[in-house]
């Protein structure tokens, strides 16, 4: 078992991060661009540039509400997000017992 | 999205290069930690709060009629201080919410808003109950054994209902629900005096307690 079986969408350190902190939230629920980015400590261009990412492939959505000053962005992890971190988790996991000394 | 201002890429590689598996795991600990302890009510804190309202709100008003003969109820002081210790918790409890949930949208955003609807809804009604049954005739201590354990009632069945709203069982919440309301029915047997020392030390005392089992029951 190899690192490159991790799912390169999700094992890069900022997306990894974000999809983790997505998935702390119960289901159902979604967190704004700047309480994430709050979190998650990027610039804006950087956030969007990694969500953007993420949104490609399905793992998350994001959603503008409103206009101007009271304009917000909602981040959400979708169904196959969750699941996808879950393979991430699981393939990490096994990479970590192969690895250690038995 | 609408955060495009000063949008500056950041190179895929400069990203992600460098990271084994050791470094994810550690990013993923992280950031877990992180979200859970920022994005996560300080329940503790609402307890203590509240813990020490209902302690000192119902001490006072036990002080107040402790020995009257006949009863005629709490001193105008002492319900004033209710009023005050139940505005000050629940300014406490808006803030300690808003650290927590600023910016999380979605489901919990309208359960806050359920739970928060049958608070007020709740005691809203039993207030007009109480006016009501006074205009209806009922004597001073029958007044003070609703007045005093019906908030406790209210509570209990809020924190039971509510125990299991999320996806698991908390029991915790369950747990003082169940404390509440056993508060509210022994508390009503031992009459307008004795009742209001029961709502204090049993109440108060076990949302107290509750602060130091709730942190234990969540790591568990």
């Amino acid at each position: 078992m190899s690192e490159e079986e991790l799912d390169q969408a999700i094992h890069v350190p900022a997306r990894l991060r974000i999809m983790v902190t997505l998935a702390s939230l119960p289901d159902g629920d979604d967190l704004s661009f700047t309480r994430l980015q709050d979190l998650i400590g990027l610039t804006p261009g950087n956030l969007i540039t990694h969500l953007r990412k993420l949104e490609d492939t399905g793992y998350i959505t994001t959603q503008r509400n409103g206009s101007g000053v009271t304009a917000r962005t909602a981040v959400a992890l979708t169904s196959g997000g969750r699941a996808a971190l879950d393979r991430y988790s699981t393939v990490l996991r096994e990479l970590l017992d192969s690895a250690s000394p038995r | 999205m609408s955060e495009e201002a000063g949008t500056r890429n950041v190179p895929e590689s400069a990203a992600g290069v460098g990271m084994d598996a050791q470094g994810a795991a550690v990013i993923m600990q992280q950031a877990k930690e992180r979200a859970g302890s920022e994005l996560r009510v300080r329940r503790p804190l609402l307890f203590v709060t509240w813990g020490l309202a209902l302690l000192i709100g119902y001490g006072a008003m036990w002080l107040s009629v402790r020995g009257q003969h006949p009863f005629h109820g709490p001193a105008w002081q002492t319900l004033l201080l209710s009023f005050l210790l139940l505005l000050i918790a629940l300014v406490v409890t808006a803030q300690i919410v808003d650290w927590a949930a600023s910016g999380v949208g979605g489901r919990s955003e309208v359960r806050r808003g359920i739970f928060a609807l049958a608070v007020v809804a709740g005691y809203a009604a039993l207030l007009i109950e109480k006016t009501a049954m006074a205009s209806a005739g009922a004597s001073r201590p029958v007044q003070a054994v609703l007045g005093a354990t019906a908030p406790m009632l209210a509570a209990g069945l809020v924190f039971v209902a509510t125990s299991a709203v999320a996806a698991r069982l908390n029991w915790a919440r369950l747990a003082l629900g169940l404390w509440l309301l056993a508060v509210a029915a022994g508390g009503a047997w031992g009459g307008p005096v004795t009742t209001f020392a029961v709502c204090a030390l049993a109440g108060g005392g076990g949302v107290l307690l509750m602060a130091i089992i709730e942190p234990r029951l969540r790591r568990s």
